[in-house]
């Protein structure tokens, strides 16, 4: 009886993931569309307004995605919604200062291929992975709430969205609104893979806090996460810098997407493949 | 589940986590350095400079020597510029700066002098610097882009019977930031 269940409820949670999927891929393909037939013009507060609506959709789409994988004990709304809100003002106080401010990464990031790996994981991934760990450590990480090693892929996911969110208002607000078509894709990818890296460390924070490991083990779940995070980086990269010829410039727009998405997408898979090892390996103990 | 939250452990974890970030970061600090002072040697008709890595650059042309532009900017793209102009032995580097300033308010738009005085360089060498605004449009009319207010600064410096002008223009926004990259350019500047 107790396993048909299982099997029902695990039916259930494919059907709902495969729907968010769905609704996902509709919605890049609505707004798509949309910037293709009306090429809007946008005031600032019209730009500020759609960058708002456009960053949040696929953050909470895949911050459902990411919350249905929590099956052996669902973590408190609020909390979720909190430590999302936690990563996000991260990125706008501290994280997106520091990168484009003080290091002033678009100057000098872009110069050559290796240049674009070593700042995009010491500079860039170091700074958001940690920023979306102390979201964690330092608030949900010491809530009773936070019970099994699964819950810290769950609200570190949740940190990673809320970072996305900010890191794609600006992505929009910035750019001026222009070419929204490919930046919605663009949005959606960058989504998921700020969620899928810092999932990363979430697993390591989840086992760190429940399991006796290594003094290593936290800076190595980091510095995972930071390299993922600085290869995205690396790929994304070919989005945007022009490869300039002797018959003009090109913008491989689409390789570069695919190939930051086929990095978030394998992740993501780990990702989710170590939590239900998790929640197995729980169930079996209880 | 049973946590060790609190113990020395998870305590000398957090902070090995902020010092590998810290050592991260400063390591990421120092190859931004290397790669912002990165250059190639560049030389033409007596000038030589060492010219920033990864710029686009362009040949000697008329008065020009040469031109750098680092494509990475937002906004205007900051540009290094050398050029010679023949002067005659009386000349003074302050009237060669007012003919360049003259030819500057013809050609460029809104343009403005904020500052001119006599400056010795961090060679201590004398020169004539004027440093100015202007503002920067697109010629191309279908292009939907703001223009860009640029803010602009030449030195002059007087040899024999030549004026070499080595200018630094930049966004607005940047000006500040790349100053320091431009004074270590103009350092490199021999003739």
């Amino acid at each position: 009886m107790n396993e048909s269940k299982a099997v029902h409820e695990r039916k259930h949670v494919w059907r709902d993931e495969i729907l968010l999927i769905v609704v996902m891929c509709v919605f890049v393909g609505i707004v798509y569309a949309l910037d293709n037939a009306l090429k809007p013009q946008f005031t600032p507060s019209t730009l500020l307004l759609t960058g708002v609506f456009l960053a949040l959709v696929p953050a909470f789409i895949w911050l459902v995605f990411f919350y249905l994988q929590d099956r052996a004990e669902p973590e408190p709304k609020g909390f979720v919604l909190g430590v999302f809100a936690l990563g996000g003002l991260f990125a706008a106080a501290i994280g997106i200062p520091m990168t484009d401010g003080l290091f002033r990464v678009s100057h000098w990031l872009y110069t050559d291929a290796l240049t674009t790996i070593m700042g995009g994981i010491l500079v860039v991934g170091f700074t958001q992975e940690y920023l979306k760990y102390a979201a964690v450590r330092y608030s949900i990480y010491n809530s009773s709430e936070f019970d099994e090693p699964t819950d810290g892929v769950i609200y570190a996911t949740a940190a990673g969205l809320g970072y996305a969110t900010v890191l794609n208002i600006n992505f929009v607000v910035s750019n001026g609104g222009v070419d929204l078509g490919s930046g919605i894709i663009r949005m959606a990818v960058v989504a998921l893979a700020q969620a899928a890296f810092s999932g990363i460390t979430g697993y390591f924070l989840g086992r760190a806090k429940f399991e006796s490991e290594p003094v290593w083990w936290m800076p190595l779940g980091i510095t995972l996460a930071a390299i993922f995070n600085g290869l995205f980086n690396w790929l994304q990269g070919a989005v945007t810098q022009p490869q300039i010829t002797l018959s003009g410039s090109i913008t491989p727009t689409w390789l570069g997407l695919v190939l930051a998405a086929v990095v978030a997408l394998a992740t993501t898979g780990v990702i989710l493949w170590l939590v239900r090892r998790s929640i197995k390996s729980l169930q079996a103990g209880k | 589940m049973a946590n060790k939250q609190g113990s020395l452990g998870d305590r000398f974890a957090e902070f090995t986590v902020i010092l590998v970030t810290v050592i991260a970061l400063a390591a990421g600090w120092f190859y931004k350095s290397g790669v912002e002072n990165a250059s190639v040697p560049f030389e033409a008709e007596g000038v030589s400079a060492q010219a920033p890595k990864g710029w686009l650059s362009s040949e000697p042309s008329g008065e020009e020597l040469f031109r750098a532009v680092d494509r990475n900017s937002s906004g205007f793209g900051t540009t290094y510029t050398i050029r010679q102009i023949a002067v005659t032995s009386e000349a003074t580097a302050s009237e060669v700066a007012s003919a360049v300033a003259l030819k500057n308010a013809q050609e460029l738009l809104a343009f403005r002098i904020l500052e001119q005085q006599e400056v010795l360089d961090s060679n201590g060498r004398s020169a004539f610097m004027i440093e100015y605004v202007y503002v920067e449009s697109n010629p191309d009319l279908t292009h939907a882009e703001l223009p860009s207010v640029v803010r602009g600064m030449d030195l002059v410096y007087l040899n024999g019977e030549r004026a070499l002008v080595v200018s630094f223009h930049a966004d607005e926004n940047n000006f500040e930031l790349d100053l320091e990259r431009f004074h270590t350019f103009l350092k490199s500047v021999t003739y």
